[in-house]
């Protein structure tokens, strides 16, 4: 054991100065009336409260929010259901079943996949980003938004079509709602 | 303001009498809750913070959040009245109106303006004309008064934490109240007397805040002890005894509680005002007695506002003392600077 070493702890002398409290009081107005003015003189916008409601915080650009599934212009979704982020994903929150929906399947061999159902589990999801990643196709995209709150339970488990379509921004593509029904026509049938 | 009198068909001193009530109990019962939004908002701007600005009047009238004392008003009411068990009840009821009323009456012999001749009558511009024989000593009395209220509300509320902020209250008001006494003393001597109108017009010949810098400072100080407000707010003490003496209250009653701060407030700045900073005066003019009348009464309001703010912003910088320090500053500082500077004062005088 090495030696205990004594530490003495001096009270600070206060000069006849500080203890006169004057001066110290003068210099801590100053202080708070110059936060005053600054902060009367300072525009809503640019202060540090964001208002919420009326204002929205503009996220960073590695951001991970809100998962979306991507499309082509087409329409048709980029998925290819390979099921790379559901083994990927750490909290098992993303489910997928997946589809063969061309012709070309059968008559010429190709292997047309595509997810019949892809839900994400909100509730599970830790927004670690790991299944944007996986993907091979970048079909599965991790937005800024941050506005994920529900009523229920059964609201936050979104399946295909809310990840492709339940955004705020809409990227400028078209809307489909859960009533649209599903691209029949493969995608490469239509390049073609 | 003959006008005026064959407007409401009285005769012009009863139509007089009648707008000085209206002012004199107007001026803090809207100005106090004008006061608690004005602490908030500007609490928020020294904190770069915002404060409360979301109230709106039929949800489209903003202004500021200024209607949200309204709110709050109207939310106490709708809180449960609770009484504590083994309260003493009728004590417990009263205390309110005891803290309450002291600091309304404080601005009864204020001149809040000019006086003025009109129809060959003078008219003087204070709830109490000058001559009642009570003058000054009527805010001093009844300021004194205020501590009734607190240690009524404490010493009701069967609450151990509440006698420990009244307690504390009482003693800080009463080791204050010395040190003001005596600095008031000074500006009597000075003036010769003790009504409110012969100090604001003693006060053509230089503002008190120059001819006796000590005793403003000392006054101010006290005044702040009086008003309970931070940096010597030991009646309430949140980080200590909860809420001190109004630990037990609720809705309107802690509501009453609440604006008889800010009342109090306004009648220390009231008296700060008339006593050290000339009153309705306007600064550097040497014959102010035919200025508008209404301009030396929007010049005392000025004033007043200013002063009520300097009370928030202190509020805001300054932290509480600790009670040995308190008791300190009240006896061995504050009293023997005040006794000090009566003795100046009055050796000046000797030649005169």
């Amino acid at each position: 054991m090495a030696a205990a070493h004594k530490v003495v702890v001096k009270k600070a002398e206060l000069s006849w100065l500080d203890r006169l409290y004057v001066v110290s009081v003068a210099k801590g107005m100053g202080i708070t009336f110059a936060h005053f003015l600054k902060q009367i003189a300072t525009p809503t916008r640019k202060r540090y409260t964001i208002q919420y409601p009326d204002m929205k915080k503009e996220m960073p650009k590695g951001y991970r929010g809100l998962h979306e599934l991507k499309r082509f212009e087409d329409g048709a979704i980029k998925c290819v259901a390979c099921f790379m982020c559901q083994e990927a994903c750490p909290a098992r929150c993303i489910s997928i079943e997946a589809e063969e929906f061309s012709e070309l399947t059968y008559t010429q061999g190709f292997e047309e996949k595509r997810p019949a159902k892809f839900k994400i589990d909100m509730l599970r999801c830790i927004y670690c980003g790991m299944c944007e990643e996986a993907c091979p196709k970048d079909a599965i995209w991790l937005r800024n938004d941050y506005e994920l709150a529900a009523y229920d339970r059964l609201s936050m488990a979104f399946g295909k079509w809310d990840l492709i379509n339940t955004y705020a921004d809409q990227d400028g593509k078209a809307t489909l709602t859960a009533e649209t029904e599903s691209p029949t026509t493969p995608r490469r049938t239509v390049a073609l | 303001m003959d006008t005026l009198a064959h407007l409401l068909h009285l005769s012009p001193a009863t139509a007089w009498i009648v707008v000085k009530v209206l002012l004199a109990f107007g001026i803090p019962m809207a100005l106090g809750p004008i006061l608690t939004w004005g602490e908030r908002r500007g609490s928020a701007m020294i904190q770069d913070r915002i404060g409360p600005n979301r109230v709106a009047l039929f949800g489209k009238i903003r202004i500021m959040g200024l209607l949200q004392p309204l709110a709050d008003g109207l939310k106490f009411f709708f809180k449960e009245d609770l009484r504590p068990a083994g309260a003493n009840k009728v004590l417990f009821w009263l205390a309110p109106a005891l803290a309450f009323i002291p600091a309304m009456l404080g601005l009864a012999v204020i001149p809040l303006g000019r006086d003025f001749v009109s129809g060959g009558e003078t008219f003087h511009f204070s709830l109490l004309d000058p001559g009642n024989g009570m003058g000054m000593l009527l805010p001093m009395a009844v300021g004194a008064m205020a501590v009734y209220g607190v240690l009524v509300a404490a010493w009701s509320s069967n609450n151990k934490w509440s006698i420990l902020g009244g307690m504390r209250a009482s003693a800080q008001m009463v080791s204050y109240e010395i040190g003001l006494g005596l600095a008031v003393l000074a500006i009597f001597m000075a003036t010769g007397g003790y009504d409110p109108h012969q100090i604001v017009a003693e006060q053509a010949k230089g503002w008190f805040i120059w001819r006796q810098p000590l005793g403003f400072f000392v006054f101010f100080v006290c005044m702040f002890a009086e008003a309970n407000r931070l940096p010597f707010d030991f009646a309430e003490g949140e980080s200590e005894i909860v809420s001190g003496f109004h630990t037990e209250y609720g809705s309107m009653k802690f509501g009453l509680m609440g604006l008889t701060e800010y009342v109090h407030i306004i009648g220390a700045s009231a008296l700060i005002v008339t006593l050290y900073l000339g009153g309705w005066r306007l600064p550097m003019m040497a014959d102010q007695t035919q200025l508008p009348v209404l301009l030396t009464f929007a010049v005392f309001l000025a004033k007043l506002i200013a002063v009520s703010f300097v009370f928030i912003w202190v509020r805001w910088t300054l932290p509480r003392f600790r009670y040995d320090q308190l008791m300190n500053l009240g006896w061995k500082k504050l009293l023997p600077i005040s006794m000090a500077n009566l003795l100046v004062i009055a050796y000046l005088m000797k030649g005169r």
